[in-house]
């Protein structure tokens, strides 16, 4: 049965669906933004003067961080930690190996505290060594530094 | 502002403020979430491939070697050595000009007088105590002074 159009009738946009789709994307971006922190945490990365590097832009990585903690060093890599010490590092190699099976393109950065000596960041290039002796491919190691004379955006 | 609109005798309403309370929650979310980073720069290292030679007959090359000491009294012991050259630079730019003149012009006709190929390779020996950042501003004078072929020396080699 048709009902008759009334004189007045009002229609009423329903923003309820919307508002939870938003709240659904504040979740995804938090997410999204705790991830890539975690795979890039704030470093004070060395500042060479006249730098030479060249940037190291959007493309995929794998970052090795290796951060000034405690008076010691330790190893990160995609928010996992790991230690100094062989075991750690055995497991370091693993994981790096891991990835490059699935991805053997992808180069591997070492991004370290400028304040760390050579001896904390030199296991980091023996567990990427490692790494890529496992995987039996030829992986492009990178080291990062700080761009001292670009400017903040 | 209306939001009320008449069609035809139908109101229209659009509840407004849950799209702004929305929108304002985002902006909140980017505003702390935003990270003013520098950017960031890469330097390629020459390093898992060292010492496999595809030719097992090929001549060894012996490496540049940019030899570091830990930090003392504000400089960093800086030694170069290679064939035919031994030299203490003062400082890493003083560096980046030994290396300079070191390295063979790859200009047709153009003779530098240097002694070492672009892709001659280079390491950089750290000691263990020296400071991350020097090991790094090393490597950049190699850069910058235009070899291709550099790498870190590991303890074990």
């Amino acid at each position: 049965m048709r009902r008759a159009p009334s004189q007045q009738s009002t229609i009423d946009a329903d923003l309820t669906p919307l508002i939870d789709l938003a709240f659904l994307l504040i979740v995804f971006f938090v997410l999204v933004a705790r991830m890539s922190g975690e795979q890039l945490p704030a470093i004070p990365l060395p500042e060479p003067t006249a730098i030479a590097a060249t940037p190291a832009g959007a493309t995929r990585r794998l970052a090795v961080n290796v951060l000034a903690e405690d008076g010691g060093a330790v190893l990160t890599l995609a928010g996992e930690r790991f230690a100094s010490d062989a075991a750690g590092l055995e497991r370091l190699a693993s994981a790096i190996a891991r990835r490059l099976r699935n991805d053997p393109r992808v180069p591997v950065d070492i991004r370290a505290d400028r304040s760390l000596t050579y001896r904390a960041v030199e296991p980091a290039i023996d567990a990427i060594t490692s790494a890529a002796t496992q995987c039996g491919t030829r992986v492009t190691i990178r080291v990062c530094a700080l761009q001292a004379d670009v400017g903040t955006p | 502002m209306n939001a009320d609109r008449a069609f035809n005798g139908t109101r229209v309403r659009l509840a407004m403020t849950p799209m702004i309370d929305v929108v304002f929650l985002l902006l909140v979310f980017f505003v702390c979430t935003v990270r003013f980073e520098r950017n960031e720069a890469v330097y390629t290292l020459d390093l898992p491939q060292r010492g496999r030679t595809a030719d097992p007959l090929a001549l060894q090359e012996r490496p540049l070697v940019i030899r570091l000491g830990a930090r003392a009294s504000g400089a960093v012991p800086i030694e170069v050595q290679a064939d035919g050259l031994r030299e203490r630079p003062a400082s890493f730019d003083a560096l980046a000009s030994l290396l300079t003149r070191a390295r063979r012009s790859e200009e047709p006709g153009a003779d530098s007088g240097g002694l070492f190929v672009a892709d001659h390779p280079v390491l950089v020996a750290p000691a263990r105590d020296c400071g991350w950042q020097d090991a790094v501003d090393a490597f950049n004078a190699a850069v910058r002074a235009g070899f291709r072929n550099i790498g870190f020396e590991r303890s074990g080699t």
